[in-house]
């Protein structure tokens, strides 16, 4: 068993060990296990990783055939490539972190050991996914998270609420996941296999037909869209926070809506070959940016607004991905990892000091009262919205280069991008005037109780923040390798996999940049205007807006076509197919022939009356018959 | 000569069988068929079987219809059966009969015939006979003895059990 | 006509009239009387053929199917005894218990 089959068996037997022991074990071994084992794989993958710096070949394991079919040969196989080492390294580390940031978020809660079961088992999915060097292997951890997501968000399932919000989550992912079958289907089809360097090689040396290529792209867009909520498929994940925190912090914005982003990447020798669907990833991605940062502006629920945040920033690395830079999109989906965990972890940490509560509009003037909450907070949001030098403010700036420059880019691209960048700091900062400053709105009864985090929780919000803040030098863009001579390790890095950036344009860049970060503070200065400065004002905009603030908090009706269609299906199962085909198809199929079977059997029984002078008369007529065979023959 | 008489007795035969099938009484019935014995009996002899048409005698209709004989008087009772003495397939039976008939005499039509020879009672005399017989078939006669022995005991076992259901 | 292509025939023909007595008579005992008209036909056969062939096996084999018969007889008639006891009536139609 080497290293990297280790990597994610180790997280499945901790699912094991605490999914069917945990209930008779102490707390503490839980919590060791839970966290211990996710850990030892953090630092195999770190190993892993080294090796692979400082060789640079990749790492193949075989672990067995799942089907060798004449034309096509399917095993169960695992590669640690530089794409596979930097998702391993965030799952695992992330993963970690927020594993032991839940020993102490859910240390009252009377299913601990359930939770980090599941926890443990999604990590062991997501590692497969991660790893996989085929489709199948990828597909089969694509699944298993989807599984993960719907136990952990339904796990107070005692709230009717809640498991329908899981359920929700499931049913929307399963048609992502339709749409990635037939991708898989077309592609066994096309190229004979599910193996990713094949495919990305026999698409590269071309030959396919445009029709087929871009069916597959389409395809595979769709799968990936309903994996990390993007429009269409983005219905349930604002929905999903009904689950506890840490878990919306890993899964539904660190690691499982990331995985089509890594799935995008993972393929891109069949995208860089369908520039139409390039260009609809790409308009896709901005729109749906654009759409998620709009409906944040309107949200009273901390959470939900962070929820809309996932979605927005996952558009922007849609988009980078769009205009063929890949690279740049996962740089995104690392920073976005740790800024975007601290954001949530932080508001983990303020609903625990709140005893529950999520609503911002009951919250207000926390900063004194849990000071460290609110400074990592406020180093991540500086991050999300893009503030140099934190991390978010590098790779956000090189997505929007790419708008601006890239393969399919152009400046309305850039100008849809950017105003997001302005609505993110716009609705980050009015989310933090709202939960940590202003008019204090807690509740009577809570504002006793309000207390810092407890260690557990606070070291892992200090160090995501650390990450938060200097995570970005890894990964600078070309005009600031150019000025400070150095080199940018994480594209480096990457390039064996996705291949050299763009070119440079350093003047026209450095505007860009200057303009992107004036629209930034912008946003927040407008934040500050309209929560802190003149409380009233929001109030006053909304009623002038009344029918634009209606389409945004109805989420663009979205909800309200998909809830139609369904019905509309269920009309069409109830009225038509169950009365009139069903019965059809009963009568035809299995009526009818067991109907016939009786009838003859009713027959055959007659010959069977139990009247022995009967049966002599059928031997007698045998021999009949045979004696004038033999007369007719000889 | 011989042919006349075996053809005599032939017939005779025929006309005791289909006496069997047609009579109504059981009794007579069972007449009929020791009259069927009897011309067999007196075919065999025509042929210089003697010794098989004295066992003929002596052991079928001697012993055999003799205990059938008994079995009838002891079961005469006047059901159904006398009403109606024959069953439902009797048209179809007698077709099949019919069949089964012009079939086997075409069959026997066809064999050949050998030249008649004259009637060589040594063989089948009784001195001959239980000579040869008890120098071959010995074996097979202490079989014979076996197989009696058993039917008797299945006789008085079946018997048995009747009367320990009974009482 | 040889006299033993006639007795062959008239073995079948016996054959095919015990045959048919199974068949249509409805008295259990009658029925035996059937059988026994087919064995007697076998015999004949036998005998026959040994005459023709001058063979004395024929004849042996009808003295062991004479015992047969003994043997046979004596066991029909015990079951034909405990039949009617337990069903009343030598009818052969009320020993018919299927319902076919």
């Amino acid at each position: 068993m080497n290293q990297l089959t280790l990597i994610p068996v180790l997280p499945f037997i901790g699912f094991l060990i605490n999914g069917l022991l945990g209930a008779r074990l102490p707390k503490q071994l839980v919590a060791l296990v839970a966290c211990g084992l996710p850990a030892v794989s953090f630092l195999l993958s770190f190993n892993l990783f080294q090796g692979l710096a400082s060789e640079g070949g990749s790492l193949d394991v075989v672990l067995f055939s799942w089907a060798a079919l004449d034309n096509l040969k399917l095993d169960v196989a695992l590669s640690f490539d530089q794409l596979s080492a930097v998702m391993c390294l965030v799952v695992t580390g992330v993963g970690t972190l927020i594993h032991i940031y839940s020993v102490g978020y859910m240390a009252e809660d009377k299913s601990f050991v359930r939770f980090f079961a599941y926890l443990n088992l999604f990590l062991f999915f997501m590692l497969l996914l991660v790893l996989g060097k085929n489709l199948l292997v990828l597909f089969a951890g694509w699944e298993g998270v989807g599984l993960a997501s719907y136990l952990l968000i339904g796990f107070w399932f005692e709230d009717a609420e809640k498991t329908a919000a899981g359920i929700k989550a499931f049913v929307v992912n399963r048609i992502g996941d339709t749409a990635f079958l037939l991708a898989a289907f077309l592609l066994v089809y096309c190229c004979g296999t599910l193996d990713f360097q094949e495919i990305n090689t026999s698409f590269s040396a071309g030959g396919l037909s445009p029709t087929m290529t871009n069916a597959i792209a389409l395809l595979l867009l769709l799968g990936a869209c309903g994996k990390s909520a993007q429009l269409p498929l983005h219905v349930w994940l604002p929905d999903a926070m009904a689950g506890p925190t840490p878990v919306s912090a890993l899964i539904h914005a660190a690691t499982m809506v990331t995985a089509g982003v890594y799935l995008l990447s993972r393929l891109s020798g069949v995208f860089l070959q369908a520039p139409e669907i390039m260009t609809v990833v790409a308009w896709g991605g901005a729109i749906t940016a654009l759409v998620g940062a709009s409906m944040g502006l309107v949200q009273s629920n901390l959470k939900k607004v962070l929820a809309y945040s996932t979605m927005s920033q996952i558009g922007y690395m849609f988009m980078a991905c769009g205009l063929g830079a890949f690279n740049v999109a996962m740089f995104h989906l690392t920073t976005h990892a740790f800024f975007k965990a601290c954001l949530f972890l932080g508001a983990g940490s303020v609903i625990h000091a709140l005893h529950g509560e999520e609503d911002m509009r009951k919250m207000g003037a926390l900063a004194k009262k849990i000071p460290l909450t609110f400074i990592t907070f406020m180093l991540a949001s500086l991050a999300l919205c893009g503030i140099p030098p934190f991390a978010g403010f590098f790779s956000k700036d090189e997505i929007l280069w790419s708008a601006w420059s890239g393969i399919g880019g152009s400046p309305v691209l850039w100008a849809v991008a950017t105003l997001t960048a302005g609505l993110t700091a716009f609705y980050m900062f009015r989310a933090i005037f709202m939960t940590f400053f202003g008019a204090d709105n807690v509740p009577e009864r809570l504002r006793k109780g309000i207390h810092e985090a407890p260690p557990t929780m606070a070291v892992i919000l200090v160090v995501l923040a650390l990450a938060s803040v200097v995570a970005g030098f890894i990964g600078l863009p070309g005009l600031w390798r150019d000025w400070l001579g150095v080199s940018a390790p994480f594209y480096d890095f990457l390039v064996p996999v996705l291949g050299h950036g763009g070119g440079a344009d350093h003047h026209m860049e450095l505007i860009l940049m200057l303009v992107s970060v004036t629209i930034a503070f912008t946003g927040v200065a407008m934040a500050w205007l309209l929560y802190l400065r003149c409380p009233e004002m929001p109030l006053r905009v909304r009623m002038k807006a009344t029918a634009a603030y209606r389409l945004i908090n109805d989420g663009y009706y979205f909800d309200a076509f998909y809830t139609k269609v369904v019905r509309c299906a269920d009309w069409v199962s109830e009225k038509i197919l169950a009365r009139h085909v069903e019965t059809t198809i009963d009568t035809l199929t299995t009526n009818l022939p067991a109907d016939l079977a009786q009838r003859a059997s009713k027959l055959f029984t007659r010959l069977q009356s139990g009247n022995v002078s009967a049966y002599v008369f059928y031997v007698f007529a045998g021999l009949a018959l045979f004696l004038w065979w033999g007369v007719i023959h000889v | 000569m011989i042919e006349i008489l075996i053809g005599f007795f032939g017939v005779l035969a025929v006309l005791c069988a289909v006496l069997v099938l047609v009579l109504r009484q059981p009794m007579r019935s069972s007449l009929a068929l020791v009259g069927l014995m009897i011309n067999l009996a007196a075919i065999y002899a025509c042929l210089g079987a003697h010794v098989v048409a004295v066992f003929q005698v002596l052991i079928y209709v001697g012993a055999v219809m003799v205990f059938m004989v008994y079995t009838i008087m002891l079961l005469d009772e006047r059901d159904k059966s006398y009403q109606q003495p024959f069953s439902k397939l009797l048209i179809p039976g007698l077709v099949a009969a019919a069949l089964c008939t012009a079939a086997l005499g075409c069959l026997v039509a066809g064999m050949e015939t050998t030249t008649a020879r004259a009637i060589d009672a040594g063989l089948f005399g009784f001195n001959r006979f239980s000579k040869v017989f008890m120098q071959n078939y010995w074996f097979h006669f202490e079989l014979a003895t076996v197989l009696l022995l058993v039917g008797i005991l299945a006789a008085w076992t079946a018997l048995k059990e009747a009367r320990d259901e009974q009482g | 006509m040889d006299r033993y292509v006639l007795l062959v025939g008239l073995s079948g023909l016996l054959f095919s009239v015990g045959l048919l007595g199974i068949v249509i008579r409805r008295n259990l005992l009658v029925v035996m009387m059937c059988l026994e008209i087919m064995l007697n036909a076998v015999v004949l056969s036998f005998v026959t053929f040994a005459s023709q062939n001058q063979n004395v096996s024929g004849a042996a084999m009808s003295f062991f199917i004479y015992v047969a018969a003994s043997c046979e007889i004596a066991l029909a008639m015990a079951i034909v005894v405990l039949l009617v006891k337990r069903r009343g009536s030598l009818d052969l139609s009320v020993h018919q218990v299927l319902k076919g």
